[in-house]
């Protein structure tokens, strides 16, 4: 590391101006008014303290999203992120036509999430969709898919995978192209089969670009709810009532900003608890 | 050893093949139905025949008629010209930060990152509206600045770049520093130039996070000529609900315009730094 005095805090001026005015400061709006609660008697907003952190303790609906919300994370967090290392090493293969199939792979990144939501709707439905016209054809039984309490949650973890895997495998990608081709030449002189060359090469050098996918890739998956707000409205039965449509839901729908605002400092907290996980299982050793 | 080559060849066509099929499929029937007269689009379904993925009566009325009708011509306008303007700031900000974090030891360090991982967790909708105070105090509601400025920083590029810089050799900077150059010259001429994968994905991050963005565009703007793409589909779609082939011809414009970009990108992928010799 190099010691400036002034030269660090120059370079990190404008992104700090920004990010304060933008970011941390409505942040911090945020959070001071999850110990606000709005009374309808006087009008105004009232200090209640933890009260609205309370109110969501004791309330099943609460515990039934923060479930939902690991159930679904524990699967899709992994699931994308090996797909995502998967479909990145296919690329990365310098065989004839891998433009096109890169073109073709990416091209769930251009699908914004509403869009994706409201086209598996269509496609999914249970009475006219096309994959149930599939399924009977093929002489298999029509799905409920989203309408049944078993399947909505997975079916969601599947559109977002769909969407995600390719936007992810972007970032791999370009951390796989930076590890230098003289060390496989290397391996294969000395023999190394594939899985030794990804368990001693590529693996330990792509560890930074697997953290920022892990991290970022949690993230974006706690704090979905566009699929849900679309497509479920958090059912059948609360089946897909993450912690965030709960967020979003008593933010814009009931009205209930101090509610909604505990909801994400703990949702926050959680998000805190499992990056830093990840980042301990990934951090590069040297 | 030749046998093994041509099945490893064969087996990575094969799941790229397979791969192709379901990411296509879905969108096949958007695309085919923004083809159809608006009364065939449900018509084919069920039961399955060769019909079902392809048009019979291809008709472009639905393409035309949202450009003329529903002005989306202004509307790509100005999606592109905020994703562009958002990307050349948001890089140039972003890597600079990400440097000082990489290279320089200080004060607070450990704080100041800490505070920047946090900002990318904190949902957008739940700051929108002490954001939108902050924004009008500024005077930049409803212009293209609203939909710029407040997103240039950005926690998560930094991380991006941050990760990246990690592993450049410190010995670099300091045989730099020996020959008297600056830092900025440094960054810019030095640490810049051996960026170009994770410039080029961070890019598509910014321009990805703007060609989606719905909430901010929504509360931020209110007059037509700075509508943006994903609030001209929603109001599109509450408007024009059952007309069917022109919402699938809309949203399939929203898809192929960065498909397009995406196109022309992934070439890049292909001369990383790693064979120049300077990462260790």
């Amino acid at each position: 590391m190099i010691s400036s005095k002034w030269t660090p805090y120059l370079f990190l001026l404008p992104a700090i101006v920004g990010l304060g005015i933008f970011s941390i400061y409505p942040a911090f709006q945020a959070f001071f008014s999850s110990l606000y609660s709005f009374s309808f008697v006087n009008q105004t907003n009232q200090f209640v303290g933890l009260q609205n952190y309370i109110s969501e303790f004791t309330d099943p609906v609460f515990w039934n999203s923060v479930k939902v919300t690991l159930l679904f994370n524990v699967v899709i967090n992994p699931l994308q992120i090996v797909l995502a290392f998967g479909l990145a090493i296919l690329l990365n293969k310098r065989v004839k036509g891998i433009g096109f199939f890169r073109s073709i792979h990416f091209i769930p990144i251009s699908v914004s999430l509403p869009i994706a939501s409201v086209l598996f709707m269509i496609i999914l439905n249970p009475d006219e969709g096309l994959v149930n016209s599939v399924l009977t054809s093929l002489g298999f039984h029509a799905q409920p898919f989203l309408h049944s309490s078993h399947q909505a949650l997975w079916v969601i973890v599947g559109i977002a995978t769909w969407k995600g895997v390719g936007y992810w495998a972007v970032f791999l990608l370009a951390g796989l192209q930076e590890v230098p081709s003289a060390l496989y030449e290397a391996a294969a002189l000395d023999g190394a089969n594939k899985w030794t060359e990804f368990i001693k090469i590529t693996f330990p050098l792509m560890k930074r670009s697997l953290t920022f996918v892990a991290v970022a890739d949690t993230v974006a998956n706690f704090l979905l709810f566009a699929p849900m707000y679309i497509m479920t409205d958090g059912g059948p039965n609360n089946s897909t009532d993450v912690l965030m449509y709960e967020t979003i839901k008593n933010a814009y729908v009931n009205s209930n900003m101090g509610s909604a605002d505990a909801l994400i400092v703990m949702l926050i907290i959680i998000i805190l608890i499992i990056i830093g996980v990840e980042s301990k299982l990934l951090k590069p050793k040297h | 050893m030749e046998n093994k080559k041509v099945m490893g060849k064969l087996v990575s066509y094969l799941l790229n093949i397979v791969l192709v099929f379901i990411v296509v499929l879905p969108l096949l029937f958007s695309i085919t139905s923004s083809f159809r007269p608006h009364e065939d689009i449900f018509k084919y379904i069920s039961p399955i025949t060769w019909k079902t993925f392809i048009p019979t009566d291809i008709t472009f009325s639905a393409y035309k008629d949202i450009f003329t009708e529903s002005g989306f011509g202004r509307i790509f306008f100005n999606t592109f010209f905020v994703g562009i303007v958002t990307v050349a700031l948001g890089l140039l900000v972003n890597s600079m930060a990400a440097f000082a974090f990489s290279v320089f030891s200080f004060r607070g360090k450990k704080i100041v990152f800490f505070i920047v991982l946090l900002t990318f967790m904190v949902p957008f909708e739940v700051i929108a509206v002490p954001l939108y105070k902050v924004v009008s105090s500024l005077g930049f509601i409803d212009s293209y600045s609203a939909l710029i400025i407040p997103v240039v920083a950005n926690g998560l590029v930094i991380f991006l770049y941050k990760q990246f810089f990690d592993d450049l050799p410190l010995s670099i900077f300091e045989s730099a520093r020996m020959d008297g150059a600056s830092w900025w010259r440094i960054y810019y001429g030095i640490v810049l130039p051996l960026s170009k994968p994770v410039t080029i994905t961070a890019g598509l991050l910014i321009f990805v996070g703007q060609w989606e963005s719905f909430l901010w565009p929504l509360l931020a703007t209110h007059s037509d000529q700075y509508r943006v793409i994903q609030v001209a589909m929603s109001t599109f779609s509450q408007e024009h609900a059952t007309i069917w082939n022109q919402l699938f011809a809309a949203s399939n414009l929203t898809i192929v315009v960065p498909a397009i970009l995406l196109l022309f990108l992934q070439k890049y992928f292909v001369n990383g730094i790693a064979n120049t010799g300077v990462k260790e």
